[in-house]
């Protein structure tokens, strides 16, 4: 349901002006998140997630990018903070199992650099999130692209954190998020 | 009493090197046992954090001690029969490398189980492994086993030293002593 409602909200929906759509190989990208525990940093991996991408560097107006992750696929390497994800805790997949971003523009910062400010849904609370990236074109024909870049998001904003996980003197409020995702031209 | 070792005893570095290391370690066990009685939450992890700075803290000093070692000449002679030369020599041997093995054993453990490794949060050390739920599980049999090898060499090496002070009545275990001079 949340991802009938997103596609519904989401900007840019398909039409003769719309930039370039690619498709995500899956088996090529990942989408990590890098929490602070302690002092010391882990990555985390969100091992299913959908994107549908429209871009173009030459015609950002018409270009968006729309995630959609499934929080149930959300793997540290340890079975018990795995469990603990999940629960009331966290990211509480039982009652909202997906977490969405949603592009609503895209600015150029120069050098094949560009930021994406949309709109990040988790445990259903929205917040805008700036995400930063670097689009570059590895075919001569267009064909296939990487897009690699990140975000800073405060999971307390959303209530990723509950009950003693709400101080930060432990888990930081930041998380990194980190995405390097191999395009294809959709055609 | 000399930072440095004399020909009659160890010098202040060398002492505190070693029951620092002592002090260290033996709350460790103490720890771990506290910690796995507690559900698991930030209660839990909280004490898992200091057993995990402490085992650092230990590993690094038993590396300055080791490094001390071999730089600090005029060590004490060796006191005792040959037989019981090698004996101490061994067993002195077998210790470092347990000192050593115990928390780099821990360390692996937290990197295959994807857990930062840090020294009380000012520094995160590197990961030693990469992430491996089978490796995790193998080292943390390891990291048990290596304790009660540790725990047993350790009694022998307390035993040898107080038949050294009271029944040999030599200067082995007052040259080593926090507090007295031999």
């Amino acid at each position: 349901m949340a991802l009938l409602a997103a596609l519904a909200l989401g900007p840019a929906a398909p039409d003769a002006a719309a930039a370039t759509a690619w498709t995500v190989d899956p088996a090529r990208s990942q989408l990590t998140f890098h929490p602070r525990l302690a002092g010391g940093e882990f990555a985390g991996r969100f091992e299913r997630f959908d994107a549908t991408i429209r871009f173009d560097p030459a015609d950002l107006a018409h270009s968006s990018l729309l995630v959609v992750v499934d929080l149930l696929g959300a793997r540290t390497g340890d079975t018990d903070r795995d469990t603990a994800l999940q629960g009331r805790d966290f990211f509480e997949t039982a009652r909202w199992p997906r977490g969405t971003f949603a592009s609503t523009g895209i600015k150029s910062l120069g050098n094949g650099r560009f930021e994406a400010t949309g709109k990040l849904t988790l445990r259903e609370v929205t917040r805008e999130v700036r995400v930063q990236f670097h689009f570059d074109s590895t075919a001569p024909a267009g064909g296939a692209a990487r897009m690699v870049g990140s975000a800073n998001v405060r999971r307390l904003e959303f209530g990723v954190g509950q009950g003693d996980w709400r101080g930060t003197e432990w888990l930081d409020d930041g998380v990194r998020v980190e995405f390097d995702l191999a395009l294809r031209a959709a055609r | 009493m000399p930072l440095r070792n004399t020909a009659e005893a160890y010098g202040s570095l060398a002492r505190f090197l070693h029951w620092a290391i002592v002090l260290l370690i033996v709350p460790q066990y103490f720890i771990a046992e506290a910690a796995e009685e507690l559900p698991k939450g930030l209660e839990r992890l909280q004490l898992m954090d200091w057993h995990k700075s402490l085992g650092m803290l230990v590993l690094l000093l038993t590396l300055a001690r080791i490094g001390w070692k071999i730089v600090n000449r005029g060590l004490p002679g060796p006191i005792g029969n040959p037989w019981q030369r090698k004996a101490a020599a061994a067993g002195h041997g077998l210790l470092y490398l347990l000192v050593l093995a115990q928390p780099i054993s821990g360390w692996a453990m937290s990197s295959a189980a994807n857990f930062p490794v840090t020294l009380f949060g000012w520094f995160q050390f590197p990961a030693l492994v990469a992430e491996n739920h089978d490796l995790q599980e193998a080292l943390e049999e390891v990291h048990e086993t290596l304790f009660f090898l540790l725990l047993a060499v350790a009694v022998v090496h307390i035993l040898a030293a107080l038949y050294h002070h009271f029944v040999l009545k030599d200067s082995v275990l007052r040259r080593m002593s926090p507090f007295s001079r031999p």
